[in-house]
């Protein structure tokens, strides 16, 4: 089902144009056009976090500070299998989708811990990215209580997860 | 981000150093090379997902989007103009249908919109911030079709559970946002107590009467109060005329 709605709304949009005489042919080249200029701003920002976070799985040091924490996830109803995917959620979106796939074939994805993982992955995003990307172009420097509030509303939220795939 | 940053890296390479010399810049430049293959599939991503997005624009239609999603849009981002509560409803709308990459350009642009609070983040942008890391979405497909690939039966068995989660988590995301914003509210008030009132006053006041004409101006603002979009106002008085209601309301 969810397969239609994008094309279906592509078509939609395009039948628009057509029918109120707009040039969506020269509107999609303008739009294209500010792609490689928004890379350029966003690129160093992307591979600064990317080099930490690789050397950060491989030197084993994130499974270490996972297993550190996991006592602790415990107390929140989280399972400590999932502690390292929980960490690594916010800071890279690849990395987290790995340990996702660890999951799955190590526990299975039907599984609870499976079922838990999935919830978590799916209902947080890559804070981190996310919040150094969106003020790449901007001067704003100061982020404030940005990334603790986003960080804590979504781990409140796979917290609520874990307690309802017990239950639904 | 910058100390974080700084304490992964001192912990993972320390930790190699001892453990695996050889790997440590190996796993390092691993990361910058998946960095320029990630940031070569965003661009052919931000460069399809921005031109579709300026169809969209073109054909009136994300104006039309804007108008039906303003109710939330000003209740969640307060004294926004109409270009930025433009491209944050077409953030909202990309991060909804799960297309995480088309958002990412809307809501750099949207930020580039606002203005900031004298190099902090306004509080309309950590709002921001907030609503697209929640990840507010009907069909989180990424994980549907990894669930689907390792022999799962029912590979959107966890959306009810994954529902309830990213709900709660904007509301009280929305929630934290707002009650942060009472806080600096105050601190902004307790601080304007302290200062010299003649400061925030001759700046509100300086805000407040730029634009010469006076009575336009005051039919606009309410105008703009009480029906829509701060309409065809160049957007810096609109921002300023945000920003003077602002200080005016902190110093009173």
């Amino acid at each position: 089902m969810s397969a239609y709605i994008v094309p279906a709304v592509f078509i939609g949009v395009l039948l628009t144009s057509l029918f109120k005489k707009q040039d969506a042919y020269g509107a999609f080249i303008d739009g294209s056009g500010s792609a490689i200029k928004l890379m350029t701003g966003v690129f160093p920002y992307l591979l600064t976090v990317m080099t930490a976070v690789e050397v950060f799985r491989q030197s084993g040091v994130s499974g270490v500070v996972a297993d550190f924490l996991s006592p602790a996830m415990r107390i929140f109803g989280i399972p400590k299998e999932l502690t390292e995917l929980i960490l690594l959620r916010p800071l890279s979106g690849a990395g987290a989708l790995s340990v996702l796939q660890n999951v799955f074939t190590t526990y299975g994805a039907d599984t609870y811990i499976g079922r838990c993982a999935s919830v978590v992955y799916g209902s947080s995003e890559t804070v981190f990215y996310l919040s150094t990307i969106y003020f790449s172009q901007s001067d704003v420097k100061k982020l404030g209580p940005a990334v603790p509030i986003a960080l804590t509303a979504t781990f409140l939220g796979s917290v609520a997860g874990c307690a309802l795939c017990r239950v639904l | 981000m910058g100390k974080i940053w700084l304490l992964i890296l001192l912990s993972s390479v320390g930790t190699l150093l001892f453990a695996n010399p050889s790997a440590a810049v190996a796993a390092m430049v691993k990361g910058s090379h998946d960095a320029v293959r990630l940031a070569m599939e965003l661009v052919a991503l931000y460069a399809f997902w921005l031109g579709f997005f300026s169809v969209l624009e073109r054909t009136g239609i994300a104006n039309r989007l804007a108008k039906i999603l303003r109710p939330a849009v000003r209740f969640l981002f307060p004294g926004s103009g109409a270009d930025t509560q433009k491209f944050i409803t077409l953030n909202m709308s990309a991060n909804i249908l799960g297309l995480g990459n088309a958002s990412t350009p809307m809501a750099v642009r949207a930020v580039n919109s606002m203005s900031g609070d004298g190099g902090r983040a306004s509080l309309n942008m950590i709002m921001l911030v907030v609503i697209s890391s929640t990840s507010l979405q009907l069909l989180p497909s990424t994980v549907i079709g990894m669930r689907a690939t390792h022999g799962s039966v029912n590979p959107s068995d966890f959306l009810i559970p994954c529902m309830i989660a990213t709900a709660l988590s904007t509301v009280l995301g929305i929630t934290m946002v707002k009650l942060s914003g009472l806080f600096r509210r105050r601190k902004k008030r307790s601080k304007t107590a302290d200062a010299p009132p003649l400061t925030p006053n001759g700046r509100a006041a300086k805000a407040n009467s730029s634009p010469l004409p006076p009575q336009p101006r005051t039919s606009a603002r309410a105008k703009a109060a009480n029906s829509s979009p701060l309409p065809p106002q160049p957007r810096t008085s609109a921002t300023a005329s945000g920003d003077g209601r602002r200080k005016s309301g902190g110093g009173l």
